[in-house]
Parts: structure tokens; sequence; C-alpha cells
């Protein structure tokens, strides 16, 4: 029969009484999520959750391995919800000019135009698109942000041709001739800024609704030392038998004439 | 010494040798008794190489195949393989490997802080369907969870899940008088910090169980585990429960 400390016992029903919070997923919300996979002969990849309510979204992403650093600074990637086209992402079947790599213009007929932009803080709206100072950067990043959407997105979600892209490619990995070229959304930025590194098409999930980071299943009377009275009792034993020994030796003391 | 009938009675010195040694001989009892009783929920094995998916590589998996989600270019959900079954909320829950038997079944949602809702903790908490997932024979990751150990109460109903391996199955009974079996491919484990949440709980192309628990690292100040055991499973058939 297991013993618990008393401090442990009163932590457990505090614990208790606070994880039975009375909450369930916002009625009339429903989940997207997109795999993020890489184009342009990146080495990057990620993933995209959004929580649509209306037309207010939650978005979360995670993203690994894209282009690091440009010019000493992290590298900006902008990052957007396309769509209103074929839905898709492009193959190198897209490269019309032959310079080895599917620039944003050339992915058009795919994934479409700009409908918003992902930006991590601020406008949300097309014209911040190419705004590298509000686009998240480096080579792995954690976004979180809950924005309202305009129609013209949601129709694109609902009809499933929204399609998540994120810019900003690793020059080395491209061909020399696409090193060389100038971008042509923003001609002062080379082309691999602007080109697509990441791709997913944003689509249904089949969870109503999706649960953000892991599950609380555990309060730990397992981990550590357990039974911790049976471990005193033999200390309090092991005492004993020390001063019985002690008593022992004044008796062989006391006998001694 | 001797006393009046001229019989020798044991000196103090030796009456208190043996004292001592029984008092030690039961401290030792004890303490291997003690330490006997230690219980640690299993782990997964260490991983093999780590697997192409985009997602966060698992800190520790057994063998089994890598999940479908990994094939580029190729919308999982879109084409389903394997049996599928109607919707139907699920009731209890059948493991062999972790001793369940019909074990009953809760069903809660998400918590306010957007994390899945547990059950209360202690003494024969029952293992719980996430109702925000499909129901359990329904294409997509159907989740269940349940606790490990409570502070008070020791090891929980799914206190055994690191142990399971591939070919294991577990069955539910679902409300239509229908038993899913579904039969484990997998078991991974994960750092909470870098819980990969489409890698769990993104689309399949098939029918699949997600059992979920703590596992890991307690860390006693958050009073929580470091890490969650998730088994991937997926319906291999059904019949009359």
């Amino acid at each position: 029969m297991r013993k618990s400390l008393l401090l442990a016992t009163a932590g457990a029903a505090a614990l208790t009484f606070a994880a039975a919070s009375p909450a369930m997923a916002a009625s009339g919300s429903q989940s997207y999520q997109a795999n993020l996979q890489a184009l342009n002969h990146q080495d990057a990849s990620g993933t995209l959750t959004l929580s649509l309510n209306g037309n207010k979204a939650t978005i979360t992403e995670h993203t690994d391995g894209l282009a690091a650093t440009f010019m000493d600074a992290p590298f900006p990637h902008v990052q957007h919800i396309h769509g209103g086209a074929d839905g898709t992402c492009p193959t190198m079947s897209a490269d019309k000019n032959g310079d080895g790599i599917v620039d944003t213009v050339e992915g058009l007929p795919s994934y479409g135009g700009i409908l918003t932009t992902l930006s991590t803080t601020g406008d949300t709206s097309p014209k911040a698109g190419t705004n590298v100072k509000t686009a998240p950067a480096g080579a792995g990043f954690d976004y979180s942000r809950s924005i309202t959407l305009d129609s013209a997105t949601v129709s694109a979600i609902k009809a499933g041709t929204a399609v998540i892209v994120v810019h900003g490619d690793d020059p080395s990995k491209l061909s020399k001739k696409a090193q060389g070229e100038k971008s042509n959304l923003v001609p002062s930025l080379p082309l691999a800024a602007t080109a697509p590194a990441l791709c997913g098409k944003l689509v249904a999930s089949q969870m109503g609704a999706m649960p953000s980071g892991g599950v609380s299943t555990g309060g730990g009377s397992t981990s550590g030392i357990e039974d911790q009275g049976l471990f005193l009792l033999s200390g309090g034993l092991l005492l004993a038998a020390g001063a019985t020994l002690t008593a022992r030796r004044r008796l062989a003391t006391q006998g001694a004439k | 010494m001797t006393d009046n009938d001229g019989r020798r009675a044991p000196s103090p010195r030796l009456v208190a040798a043996v004292v001592a040694a029984v008092l030690a001989l039961a401290a030792v009892v004890v303490a291997v008794v003690a330490t006997g009783a230690q219980r640690t929920p299993p782990s997964p094995p260490p991983g093999a190489a780590p697997s192409a998916s985009p997602a966060a590589p698992a800190t520790h998996r057994s063998a089994g195949p890598g999940p479908t989600t990994a094939t580029p270019g190729r919308e999982p959900g879109t084409s389903p393989t394997g049996p599928v079954l109607a919707k139907s909320t699920p009731v209890s829950l059948t493991v062999p490997r972790l001793g369940l038997r019909s074990a009953r079944l809760v069903h809660l949602g998400l918590a306010r802080d957007g994390s899945i809702q547990v059950p209360p903790t202690g003494k024969d908490s029952p293992p719980s369907w996430f109702s925000g997932s499909p129901t359990p024979g329904e294409l997509g990751p159907s989740v269940i969870l349940g606790h490990v150990d409570s502070a008070a109460a020791g090891p929980a109903v799914f206190f055994r899940l690191g142990a399971m391996i591939p070919g294991d199955t577990a069955t539910v009974q679902r409300a239509d008088g229908r038993a899913a079996v579904f039969t484990v491919d997998r078991v991974e484990e994960y750092a909470k910090a870098k819980f990969p949440t489409l890698r769990v709980f993104g689309n399949t192309d098939r029918a699949e169980l997600r059992l979920v628990t703590c596992g890991g690292r307690f860390d006693p100040r958050e009073r929580s585990y470091e890490s969650n055991i998730v088994v991937y499973a997926h319906l291999t058939s059904s019949h009359p429960a």
C-alpha cells in the first residue's frame, strides 16, 4: 500500500481543481492545416495551422532550415496566404525562363496572388507583401498571430484555393544564373530574397479543433522516490542498531572491573 | 554471573549485540523492499535514424514504418486507404498490453488555454477521447489520452503506454455497437516544448488512433512531465462489439 507525503497529497488536490477548467472549442470555428514543402532546392520544412472563426484567424506556424542571414542580419522571410488560382504549389515545370528556379511571378498560376500578408506586426494586407521589416526572419521561426481576414481570403480558404508561401531562398542552393538575377518584385533586392522557399496548400483539418502544445497527463507520483516513509523507517532502524551497539559498548566499559 | 537457580542468563552485552544485528537486518530488508517497489513509467526505446517527415523528429521512437504524411506533393486525406467507419462516439477502450478491458471512456474538449482538457487525476481516472478529434474509426487521427500517474494515487490508466510496441492492438467499442480494432505502428516521445502538432494531429490517409500520455523527466517546480508519449495506430478491422 503506497503512502504519500502529506504535502504531495495537498498539492495533488490543488492540481486537480486547477486542471478541471470548463471550456470547449469555440463553436463555429474550423481548423485548417498546411504542410510546408521546400521549393527551389531549399532544405527547409514547416507546418502551419489556422483556426478560422468567422473572419478571425489564429495562425500557428513552425519552420526550419530556411536561409539564415542576409547581409549580416537575420534573413527576412516575407510570407503570405495566396489564393484564387489553382490552389496548388508549383513544380519545376513552372520555371519558364530556364534559370533553374521558380520565382514568385512564375508561381502565380499555381498559388495565385497575395491575399493576406502573414506579417509579425501591423498591416496584413497585400500592400505589406514585400515589407521585409515586418517579416519573420532567420533559419527557423515559430510564428503565432491572430488577425482579421478580408472576405477574399476567407472565400479562398473555404473554396480550397488558399496556399501558404514563405519567400527568401538561400542563394548558395540556386543556379549561378539565378544568383545573379534581380528580384522581379523588388528590383533593388536579389531574386533569391523574394523567390519562394516553402509552399503548402491550406486544407481543412480532419480535427474539429486543433489543440495547441502538448497534453498534461501526469501528476508525478511515480517520478522521484516513492514510499519515502519506508526509506525513513529503514534509516530509523539503522540508527536504532547503531544506538544499541553504543549501549553495548557502554555496558562493556561499566562491566569491566 | 549466575542467578539463584545456577543457570547462566545471557549477558547484557550479548543481548545488545543480537538486538543490534536484528535491527540492522530489518533496516536492510525494509530498504530492499522499498527500492524494489519503485515504479517508473516505461519509455519507448531510443530512436533509429530521424524520419524524413517535415515535422520535428522524435526523441525516441520504436521500430515501425514512418508517418503517411511525409510524401511530398501528395496531400493526405485526399485518397483514403484501408477501412473507414461512419461517425460514432466511443464508449470504452480495450488494450491488452495495458491490462485495460472495456475501460469506460469520457469525452473532453479543449481547455481554456487551447490544450486538450484532461480528466481529473486520482484513483481510477478514466481514459478520455478528445471530442475535437474524429470518432475512432473515422478517417483521420482520433485522439485518446490518459494519465500516466497522479500526484497522490500512483500509476494511472496509461502508466505502461511507453511499453507498447508495433503489432499491439487497441480496440474501441463505439455507441453504434461496432468494435474498431487498431494496430500499433510506432511509439514516439516528444518534448512538450517542441510538440510537433501536425505530426501527431495532422490529416491522415487512414482511420487512425493516437494514444497520448506524459513521459520523460518530471519537473517538480512545474509539477508536470516534460514530454508526451504518443502511440500511433491505424484501423485494421471492425466487428460487432
